[in-house]
């Protein structure tokens, strides 16, 4: 029989990143090996997509990314639809983005195109609601941010605070 | 480097919690009015995380590090705008050092840094604005520059 896929392609969980292998895998390949003679015909690779071995689910602060992004993107709209308002909410805008490039770097992803991430709504006509509708997506960010916090192994309980701490300062300079 | 442990972290956060009410006590007396009312609101607010701590400590049986009788300003308070600076200054160094103790925290004791961090930083952005200072954010509250 021919194994035309190593042991564990494709399938590293969050576990074995590490070295690449784990103990189960280099069992069931063993086990593989063992029935090869008998259990013929091997159909490629499905042997090793079993369903009972999931990918590694994708990393929990990866929505803050996108989340920063549209924060940012949100902010720069009310910025061009109301420029009076642009040096206040310049810095603010530049801070979601500063928080989105640091959460992509500490989960090792690259940051996404600020594109993919435009938000939906298009600001308020007047000044007050476009500002109010920023402080309502502040609140919110901040609960989800806290939550986030709270879950966060410690290396990144510290920047999950800052921008916890971020979004509420915004909101306060907001009013 | 080796993470502090959650009786090292809030020990450091109840000697920034010292230098702040100390501070404060010079801020104060620069200023007149609403921003007098404020500073002394945030005082009591330092006070009280102060006197929350030294329990909190004292009954998990650590080290409570002792009060001294001055602590060294970054700059002299000499008039309002010095006093403004300072209170933003003071927040600011007293959220770094809750920021700090998240990563030492898990459960209660995180929520309670969070808190901490929270406070100190929105109360920073006030006094900016006080101050007429622009912008009035910065982008990590707490993280030291």
């Amino acid at each position: 029989m021919v194994l035309t896929c190593p042991v564990g392609i494709g399938r590293r969980t969050q576990r074995d990143q590490a070295s690449g292998h784990s103990r189960r895998k280099l069992l069931r390949g063993g086990a593989l090996l063992v029935l090869g003679g008998a259990a013929a015909p091997l159909t490629g690779c499905d042997l090793f997509d079993r369903d009972d071995q999931p990918a590694p689910p994708p990393d929990p602060l990866r929505p803050m990314v996108d989340e920063s992004l549209a924060l940012a993107e949100a902010y720069r709209g009310a910025a061009t639809a109301h420029p009076d308002l642009a040096d206040r909410l310049g810095p603010i805008a530049e801070a979601h983005t500063a928080h989105a490039t640091e959460l992509a770097r500490v989960i090792g992803v690259a940051l996404p195109s600020a594109a993919a991430t435009a938000p939906t709504t298009a600001p308020a006509a007047d000044p007050a609601g476009a500002l109010a509708a920023l402080r309502a997506l502040e609140k919110t960010a901040q609960q989800s941010a806290t939550q986030a916090c709270a879950a966060a192994p410690a290396e990144r309980a510290a920047l999950l605070g800052s921008i916890v701490a971020a979004r509420a300062t915004h909101q306060e300079a907001l009013k | 480097m080796r993470q502090p442990s959650s009786g090292e972290a809030l020990a450091s956060a109840l000697s920034a919690e010292y230098a702040a009410i100390y501070a404060y006590g010079r801020i104060g007396v620069r200023l007149t009015g609403a921003a007098r009312e404020a500073a002394h609101q945030a005082e009591a607010a330092h006070r009280r995380r102060r006197d929350t701590l030294v329990v909190q400590l004292t009954t998990a049986g650590g080290v409570v590090p002792p009060d001294r009788a001055g602590y060294a300003l970054p700059f002299p308070v000499t008039d309002r705008a010095s006093a403004l600076r300072l209170a933003a200054e003071v927040e600011e160094r007293a959220a770094a050092h809750w920021r700090a103790a998240l990563a030492s925290t898990t459960g209660a004791d995180r929520d309670q840094a969070l808190a901490a961090l929270v406070e100190y930083a929105v109360r920073a952005t006030r006094w900016r604005r006080t101050a007429g200072s622009s912008p009035l954010t910065v982008p990590f509250p707490g993280r030291p520059a």
